[in-house]
């Protein structure tokens, strides 16, 4: 646990330090927060001394900037257009847990909760992978968070080992934003457990400075490889990595059919000694020093890189011969200790305001078209984000593939030949 | 009569003293031994439990009773990971070792007043996360630090240094070194001075002497230090995870991968107990092997 959170910690700082100038938005949320930020560092520097004066600075600290840090959030708010509305459950809990993906929620948006619903302590723990949340929730972790984000091909197999519980729709009434196409579906057909959060595409990025091939299609990217050895990195994860040879050869991404897996091993293992790593943490690190020049990626901090001088000729494709669908879903565990606040959570984020930033923050597709007025127009048209209908049309929905061995075999297999001979 | 009354009482008062040791050492090494059996039997005993187990449908555990995890984890085809690991840890523990013994004898030996200071000098890294200092090695290594540098020199654009063997080898020496050095210290900071000036006396040179008699009372330092770096090496999954890429493939790595990925636990509950076997195997063969090359000495100084 320690470990992970260091690592998060890491990653944030190293965020921290790549992102992009702030937006507008992103300005006025900061000039608000640096007054709160700036609160919290004379309460931390102060605490330590025991002399007079550090109970001078304290006292003063406490009372001008968390003025400041409650009223200034909603003036830029109000900047924003029309007054969001939010309803505060009475008896709502001071204290909401949530168990997510690292750095998946605007900092910003949780101050603003926590501010405006009262809950004091909001405490934000991290899994890096699905399998790793659901080991957790196996070895007996219920009970411990109210709030948690799987992927939805994770949802069916929770539900039915009892890890989640129902929604109290009473309490949401802003999943009205929610699109149609993502109502009913297969993880979740009566809509009763999950909130979608935001939703994306597995692809290909490519330095185009160093790469001239067109790479349109998982085709040319997996011939492509050994070309150029030793530059190309995977994201780590399973699910991710078979759509390259499945998609390459017109396979379903969710194949369990024996011929088509032992042809993706086949492909898998051509491509292992060739591969710079394996990495769902950093391969945007290894592509934005070209140590990586290709790369199948989440658009997790890639979109970003082409903001940057440097990296201009980043280029995130969605290839032709189709792709994955993901989607992220918020959802109540099982026996949350604080029900009432992780509901209230879910109705706030799909305030459209609040979803817009998500949006702009997170740079994932936002499920709800009503938020799409608030974003910033540059992202709206952007196709590795918001992606066009005829592309949509090829995506296939990830598919809970746990239970296949041989999946797990190959896999197990590909990961000890990484970079083997 | 009156020897006999005597000596009774005391007969009597024996063994009652003893039931009272015995209490109090029974007191005294309760907490220790509860403390290995909650946190070390029984979890041992459900690994080994767990091995023979089958994977449930959501994965996770189900009770059974099947070699078959047994057989994956000894397949030929599957069993490199383990090569690795145990290459991996005789390569660290042997660079650790050499690299120790020069900083202990120093600090042992020329420290002098600064002796305290050079201690807590090699503690201060603790003080920082490991997983930050492991973090550190990827800007110091990469392409803008080491790595792109040696590269520039050697006129080759594609050199690197992190996603090698190398790297995973420089990161392990560099976070189990402080495990080697204390135990080594320790020994030599209490050797008797007057046995090396005896050895003088008696016309040994530098090289002899450190030979046949500072290496030899040192050994019990050099002997644990080595355990202690090697049984954890043979577990390590975070540094060739971040200095290797996932290039480096251990044991540990196979580990993680069966527990939190394929949630497939009898399978990594079987490689587990291999693992614990062959460590048990070859700490027990270098502790033989050592301790054997001590009583020839003894004998031979007889």
């Amino acid at each position: 646990m320690v470990d992970q959170s260091m690592e998060q910690m890491v990653r944030q700082m190293r965020r921290g330090l790549e992102r992009t100038p702030l937006s507008r938005r992103g300005f006025m949320w900061a000039s608000a927060m640096s007054a709160s930020a700036a609160f919290l560092a004379a309460c931390s520097s102060g605490g330590g001394a025991s002399s007079a004066p550090s109970a001078a600075a304290s006292e003063a600290a406490s009372t001008a900037p968390s003025e400041a840090a409650s009223v200034e959030p909603s003036q830029a708010l109000e900047s924003l257009g029309p007054e969001p509305s939010f309803v505060v459950p009475p008896n709502i809990e001071s204290e909401l847990f949530m168990y997510n993906w690292g750095d998946y929620v605007d900092p910003n948006n949780m101050k603003l909760f926590q501010d405006v619903y009262g809950v004091k302590k909001f405490t934000y723990d991290v899994f890096s992978n699905n399998d790793e949340m659901m080991a957790k929730f196996q070895g007996g972790a219920t009970g411990q968070w109210d709030i948690c984000c799987p992927t939805m091909n994770y949802l069916p197999a929770m539900r039915d080992q009892g890890f989640l519980s129902k929604l109290d729709k009473s309490l949401i009434p802003n999943l009205k934003y929610v699109d149609a196409a993502f109502k009913g579906k297969y993880w979740d057909p009566t809509d009763e457990y999950s909130a979608p959060k935001d939703w994306g595409t597995t692809g290909i990025t490519v330095r185009t400075k160093d790469v001239k091939e067109p790479v349109t299609t998982w085709r040319e990217f997996l011939d492509l490889i050994p070309k150029y050895s030793g530059k190309v990195v995977f994201v780590d994860s399973a699910d991710d990595v078979f759509i390259a040879p499945l998609k390459a050869n017109g396979y379903s991404l969710n194949s369990d059919v024996k011929e088509e897996l032992d042809k993706a091993r086949e492909e898998l293992l051509k491509v292992a000694p060739h591969l710079l790593a394996l990495d769902s943490d950093q391969y945007n690190t290894k592509i934005e020093t070209e140590e990586a020049v290709l790369g199948l990626t989440w658009t997790g901090g890639i979109l970003e890189l082409r903001d940057k001088p440097k990296t201009a000729d980043v280029v995130y494709t969605i290839p032709a011969d189709g792709t994955v669908f993901w989607l992220d879903t918020w959802v109540v565990l099982a026996d949350p200790p604080h029900p009432i606040a992780a509901n209230a959570w879910i109705n706030f984020i799909h305030e459209p305001h609040i979803q817009a930033i998500e949006t702009e923050t997170n740079r994932y597709a936002t499920p709800d078209s009503a938020a799409k007025q608030f974003i910033d127009p540059k992202l709206l048209a952007d196709p590795a984000l918001f992606v066009a209908d005829d592309v949509v049309a090829k995506l296939e929905p990830q598919k809970d593939n746990s239970g296949i061995q041989q999946r797990q075999d190959i896999w197990a297999e590909f990961k000890s030949k990484i970079g083997q001979g | 009569m009156t020897a006999s009354t005597e000596v009774a009482p005391v007969r009597r008062a024996r063994p009652r003293r003893s039931v009272r040791s015995g209490l109090l050492t029974g007191l005294l090494v309760l907490p220790a031994s509860a403390w290995y059996l909650i946190l070390l039997v029984a979890p041992l005993v459900i690994v080994v439990i767990m091995s023979f187990g089958t994977k449930s449908r959501f994965g996770g555990y189900d009770p059974g009773f099947t070699l078959a995890n047994y057989g994956d984890a000894l397949d030929p085809d599957r069993v490199s990971p383990f090569v690795t690991s145990i290459s991996l840890a005789i390569g660290g523990t042997v660079l650790c070792l050499l690299a120790a013994l020069p900083i202990a004898y120093f600090i042992a030996t020329r420290g002098g007043s600064r002796k305290s200071m050079l201690v807590v000098l090699l503690i201060v890294p603790f003080w920082t996360s490991f997983l930050i200092r492991t973090y550190a090695w990827l800007t110091i290594l990469g392409p803008d630090g080491v790595g792109g540098f040696v590269g520039g020199v050697v006129g080759d654009p594609s050199f690197r240094i992190l996603g090698t063997p190398g790297a995973v080898l420089l990161g392990v020496v560099y976070g189990y070194l402080p495990l080697m050095v204390f135990p080594i210290y320790v020994t030599m900071e209490r050797m008797d001075r007057t046995l090396i000036e005896a050895s003088k006396d008696l016309g040994a040179g530098r090289w002899a002497t450190f030979r046949q008699v500072t290496l030899p009372i040192t050994a019990t330092g050099l002997i644990t230090g080595s355990i202690l770096v090697f049984i954890p090496l043979m577990g390590e999954y975070v540094i060739p995870a971040i200095l290797g890429y996932g290039r480096v493939f251990l044991i540990g790595n196979q580990l993680v991968l069966q527990f939190l990925e394929s949630r497939n636990w009898p399978q990594g509950a079987a490689r587990a107990v291999v693992l614990i076997a062959i460590m048990l195997v070859s700490v027990v063969f270098y502790l033989w092997f050592a301790n054997r090359g001590r009583r020839v000495r003894e004998v031979s100084v007889l």
